[in-house]
């Protein structure tokens, strides 16, 4: 492809060089801007060295990782949601986005603090939120720490389902099966200094009608981690 | 001697041309477009600011939209369009705050957001007309009568001073030059 043509394409053809972030500016001698010229050029000759301005690479959101641990402390979780298509007989949905976002072990969400001009430092500000997008088995799988509680609800993590082009499917929560929050809350660091949650799924608002459907498995141990295992239906 | 931190706010749209710039637009206006749903139950609002006005709740978006240009903002290493007067960008940071000023889920044209950068703490020795006289490395200033690198920036529309920090030094002849 011509240089003018490629640049000319802008952020749709950039969009195809996803890359992992880059600690350092970019150079005009970018590795990744050109392998993906060169991916695409058929005539097999050396890709002209150009200069592109200081910022030729797309970084991807940083929503879009499979650990979302960030800076945060507690036992280990391994979630793998299995997205499913109610009106394909609730067949696999590949190419779904699936955002999760959950609380710490004391409770709280990533967010700006205060309001108005508060500055933010973004390496760390996003913690425990995280988007992936499902393979053809409809599986989404991140790594993080078991969420801890906050007075008036019970332990859940939030989903939201998008399909691949951005419409929203379905939001909903996971709740936590209560034998497991109890050992985690009452002998794991740093949930034991709170104790155990403060609303049982049975009476917490969102889940007390439906638990059957958004109760997750969990299995595992303190010490090893514990994997969720929940299949999400939706009309997909 | 007195340490400053620097806030410069750039506002991109969809006239902006700076590559960073177009790419916190697009990013930033398909990440809106997606997590608005999370708001717009009802699906009636069209607009961020009816949004926030009906949704309160939805004044969260500014934090959760810019997860998808913290990327391009990490890349930039010095605050952009802050020069000295020689024409370099120096001022270095590690803090910002996005915010959108107004969107339309239907009409990009109509997407506004803003990135407010915060420097690093630097020395201000003085203001000289419209200048700001300061030194990069807060460090570097405690030794009297030693030659410190200094950078002249101009004081320009959208560039503020965010924070200061009054250090005194009884003996410092520093202490004797700023501004009090």
């Amino acid at each position: 492809m011509e240089r003018k043509q490629f640049l000319s394409k802008g952020l749709t053809a950039l969009g195809v060089a996803f890359v992992a972030p880059m600690a350092k500016a970019c150079s005009k001698n970018d590795v990744i801007d050109s392998e993906t010229e060169e991916a695409i050029d058929s005539s097999c000759t050396t890709t002209p060295t150009e200069t592109e301005g200081p910022f030729p690479t797309k970084t991807p959101s940083s929503l879009v990782q499979s650990n979302i641990t960030g800076d945060r402390t507690g036992v280990v979780l391994t979630a793998k949601i299995k997205i499913t298509n109610k009106n394909n007989n609730c067949a696999a949905l590949a190419g779904a986005m699936v955002d999760v976002w959950h609380c710490d072990a004391a409770g709280n969400y990533s967010e700006y603090g205060g309001s108005g001009m508060q500055s933010t430092n973004y390496t760390s500000v996003h913690w425990l939120r995280g988007r992936q997008t499902t393979g053809t088995d409809g599986l989404v799988t991140f790594t993080s720490i078991f969420p801890g509680w906050y007075s008036g609800r019970a332990p859940h993590i939030h989903v939201h389902v998008y399909n691949a082009s951005g419409t929203s499917l379905l939001v909903t929560q996971i709740a936590f099966p209560t034998d497991v929050c109890n050992t985690v809350y009452t002998t794991a660091s740093p949930y034991s200094s709170r104790g155990t949650q403060d609303t049982q799924n049975s009476r917490d608002n969102v889940f007390s009608d439906s638990l059957s459907l958004e109760l997750a498995t969990v299995t595992g141990t303190i010490s090893n981690g514990y994997t969720l295992t929940h299949t999400i239906n939706v009309n997909g | 001697m007195k340490l400053i931190q620097l806030a410069y706010r750039r506002v991109i749209d969809i006239e902006s041309k700076a590559h960073w710039e177009r790419y916190v637009f697009e990013d930033s206006y398909k990440e809106l477009r997606m997590q608005f749903q999370l708001f717009n139950t009802d699906k009636k609002h069209i607009t961020f600011s009816q949004l926030v006005a009906q949704v309160p709740e939805a004044e969260k978006l500014h934090f959760l939209v810019s997860a998808a240009i913290a990327g391009h903002i990490s890349l930039l290493g010095k605050i952009p369009y802050v020069q000295n007067t020689l024409g370099i960008t120096v001022l270095p940071f590690n803090l910002y705050r996005f915010e959108i000023i107004d969107s339309n889920i239907n009409n990009k044209n109509a997407h506004r957001v803003a990135v407010i950068f915060y420097s690093a703490p630097v020395v201000l020795h003085e203001i000289i007309g419209e200048h700001l006289l300061v030194s990069l490395d807060p460090d570097n200033n405690n030794n009297e009568r030693k030659m410190v690198q200094t950078e002249l920036i101009k004081l320009q529309p959208f560039l503020s001073i965010y924070s200061i920090q009054y250090q005194h030094h009884a003996t410092s002849i520093i202490s004797n030059n700023i501004l009090s």
